[in-house]
């Protein structure tokens, strides 16, 4: 049985076609990115895995129950949020969990203070809502969404606001909840973030799901990453790496190189090098496989990206993403 | 494939303390978040407060609120102070309640961005929407008898409870005023869910808490327009704000439940389609992001006020359709009738013996000065008194003039000059102030 299993779904409004016969499926335990840029449809398909907005087209299955378009028993233990969690600003933190506790049925008051807890707002919990920043409802909308004690969590943006600490927080609670079994769609703009998480990707654009399949398949599918080399002999290095053909290196602009090259192909440059007696003094990560993947599959020309210098290339993705 | 097992860490947050009704749930959140906010508690403040002020203000002045019925009997018996507040909350005060409580419950979630986060828990889009209908329709109903009870004590607290004239000019004891108050603002409830009802409608369709609180105000305006200027009782019946004055038909000698029964008919029609339309319209809402929806806000307000301007004009050309609710024949028999009891009662106080069964010989003639003598307005009586007693002074063959303000619902205020009938209070037997009961003649008759 998949946590989520949405198949076909279309939603048009007036002449925009927001999704475009989407499948997707996230398995127990599973933690699954969702990516695409401004406009792809993911805050669209997320809410349409919420409920809260009813499909034209296609069907919404979770944790086995059949979404009729309308929430209620069909979102038990489906926990998250769609954008930014919004709260009555009147009321405070806690007394915002117990009314969202309320229309579950209620956990005890206790369990609602341990869900502040766990999200680091002790202390501030008996404060207005209306007073809090963006991280702090940040959190109290993850609190809510554990007080459910969910199987699938829906998240959109859960780091927005958050400082590294918290960031950190965050992706170490979903890496433990998925080791749990919980399900979890993650859609993010931090690309970096989710690599730290997810186990798969799925990759949408203009509606329409561009690229899906596991973390180890997007690595072997990507195209070149990219990278900053500093070595003992960077003119050295650089006839070396012309006789590798998988490989593109050019001085970068504040010097030192810039490579690109698929993960796989870079550990025979590297002992190239070494064979060379040419040491590496620093090599850093510009673009990962996932940014550079992601850039592939969503931007005008993706197939240029091949074509870009590894200096331009870094700077373009990391810019994109 | 895992076998999917929810967080040991979480069990504790999945004992429900609540029922496991889901409405209920609902319903209790809802009352938690009205509960808290300030403007409901403003708003229960005043339904205590406000009749207590009132009545505290009538005591230390000598003035009556003359234009309401009863109005000039709120010095001598404190359920004249309820009866006139309650034809005041029926003009305004229930539907500002209906607006503040109901206007703002569903459009507040839109303004808070809460749709997504409600919606997303265990209760459903009927859940959520019955039990913020059941919500509003509590806390209307609280604040109504709210005012009415502390309108009742209000009154006699400052001014007793005392007997009264009703509306066909027969005393009516203070037992059966205080039953016929209370059941009077029991009357007002419906249509004050009914009130509540637009409200909540106008709250779901524009997602505006300004047009859903203002909505009910606006349609009591045109209520009282549309009761102004058209002669026609269908469309009077019609109107949402005309079971407001149903109660009126019990203050009379021979009491009449047609209109009472009819319109509070409508109430219950107006309850069930607003309903059912803000309802169809919940149901079939795409909760969008805040930014989408804000492009398009503005429209829905539009939309309600073009299409509340046209249904005003389209009433007001069927405002005089049907049967005519006030006629001469009707004005004048009522009038006529009320007149005999008052001046009987008048010779009463000041110590002239009535007998039994005694009833003055009365010729009313009722007619409009600028137009033809039907319809609310203004109109003139004459009443002619001849007297089959030959002792009982001064009014032989005596024309008495009344200017009569009538309404559509057939309820008037009448009035004299102080040189037919005396002065707004008299000196009875005992030598104590009392109303002058020809002074303000308030009469009802029955308009099917």
């Amino acid at each position: 049985m998949f946590a989520v299993r949405a198949s076909g779904l279309s939603k048009r409004f007036e002449a925009t076609l927001a999704v475009d016969g989407v499948d997707i499926t996230v398995a127990p335990g599973e933690v699954r990115g969702l990516l695409g840029p401004n406009g792809a449809g993911k805050t669209t398909l997320l809410r349409m895995l919420f409920g809260l907005i009813g499909p034209d087209d296609g069907s919404v299955e979770l944790l086995g129950r059949d979404l009729d378009g309308l929430g209620g028993e069909a979102l038990e233990e489906v926990g998250g949020f769609v954008e930014e969690p919004s709260f009555y600003p009147y009321l405070s933190g806690r007394a915002n969990l117990e009314l969202l506790a309320r229309l579950d049925g209620g956990p005890s008051r206790a369990a609602v203070a341990e869900a502040v807890a766990k999200v680091g707002l002790e202390g501030r919990g008996e404060d207005r809502v209306g007073g809090y920043s963006t991280g702090m409802r940040q959190r109290l909308g993850l609190a809510a969404a554990l007080l459910r004690s969910p199987r699938l969590l829906l998240l959109d943006e859960p780091t927005s606001g958050l400082d590294p600490a918290g960031t950190q927080a965050v992706t170490t609670l979903v890496r433990d909840l998925a080791a749990r079994g919980v399900a979890v769609l993650l859609s993010s703009h931090q690309i970096g973030e989710l690599e730290r998480v997810c186990d798969s990707y799925t990759v949408m654009q203009s509606g329409r799901v561009v690229w899906d399949g596991s973390a180890a398949e997007l690595i072997a599918a990507a195209p070149a990453s990219a990278y900053a080399l500093a070595t003992s002999d960077d003119e050295a290095a650089l006839r070396i790496a012309a006789a590798h053909p998988d490989l593109r290196a050019g001085r970068a602009r504040r010097g030192g190189l810039a490579l690109a090259v698929a993960a796989d192909r870079l550990d025979d440059f590297v002992l190239a090098l070494g064979d060379a007696r040419i040491a590496v003094r620093r090599l850093d990560l510009l673009a990962s496989p996932l940014e550079t993947m992601f850039f592939t599959l969503t931007a005008d020309d993706g197939a240029a990206v091949a074509e870009l210098e590894p200096e331009e290339l870094a700077e373009t993705v990391t810019a994109a993403s | 494939m895992n076998a999917i097992a929810p967080p040991a860490a979480n069990a504790a947050a999945s004992q429900p303390i609540g029922g496991a009704d889901p409405i209920w749930n609902a319903f209790r959140a809802e009352l938690g978040k009205l509960s808290a906010q300030l403007i409901v508690r403003l708003l229960a403040i005043a339904a205590v407060a406000c009749p207590f002020a009132f009545a505290a203000v009538l005591k230390v002045q000598s003035g009556t609120p003359n234009d309401a019925l009863f109005g000039v009997y709120v010095h001598s018996s404190g359920f004249a102070v309820s009866l006139v507040l309650l034809a005041f909350a029926g003009n305004w005060g229930l539907p500002v309640i209906a607006g503040l409580v109901g206007g703002d419950i569903f459009a507040s979630e839109d303004r808070h961005g809460t749709w997504k986060m409600i919606l997303t828990r265990s209760a459903t889009r009927t859940d959520v929407f019955v039990a913020k209908l059941l919500a509003a329709f509590a806390l209307s109903v609280a604040f109504t008898l709210l005012l009415a009870l502390s309108s009742i004590l209000a009154g006699i607290a400052f001014m007793g409870a005392n007997s009264m004239v009703d509306l066909s000019g027969v005393t009516t004891p203070a037992g059966e005023l205080l039953a016929l108050t209370v059941l009077s603002w029991l009357l007002c409830l419906l249509p004050t869910l009914a009130f509540t009802s637009i409200a909540i409608l106008f709250s779901v369709a524009t997602r505006n808490g300004i047009v859903g609180v203002l909505g009910p105000l606006l349609v009591a305006l045109i209520t009282q327009l549309l009761n102004l200027i058209g002669k026609g009782v269908i469309v009077h019946l019609l109107l949402p704000g005309s079971a407001f004055l149903g109660w009126h038909g019990l203050f009379v000698e021979h009491r009449f439940l047609g209109p009472l029964v009819i319109s509070s008919l409508v109430s219950v029609a107006w309850i069930v389609a607003c309903i059912w339309a803000s309802r169809h319209i919940l149901r079939r809402r795409d909760f969008l992001t805040s930014t989408v929806e804000s492009r398009t806000n503005w429209r829905a307000p539009v939309k309600a006020v073009a299409a509340t301007a046209a249904l005003v004009a389209v009433l007001a050309l069927l405002s005089n359709v049907g049967p005519t609710a006030d006629t001469e024949h009707r004005l004048s028999a009522a009038i006529g009738e009320e007149f005999n009891h008052l001046t009987l009662r008048q010779q009463e106080l000041i110590g002239r013996h009535v007998p039994a069964g005694a009833k003055l010989d009365i010729l009313p003639n009722c007619n409009r000065r600028a137009a033809k003598a039907e319809g609310p307005g203004d109109w003139n009586c004459s009443l002619n008194v001849y007297l089959p007693q030959g002792h009982a002074v001064p009014f032989s063959a005596t024309s008495v003039e009344y200017d009569v303000s009538v309404e559509s619902d057939g309820c008037f205020k009448a009035s004299s000059p102080p040189s037919f009938i005396g002065g707004p209070t008299m000196k009875d037997v005992h030598g104590d102030t009392v109303t002058n009961p020809l002074y303000m003649v308030y009469g009802c008759f029955n308009v099917l």
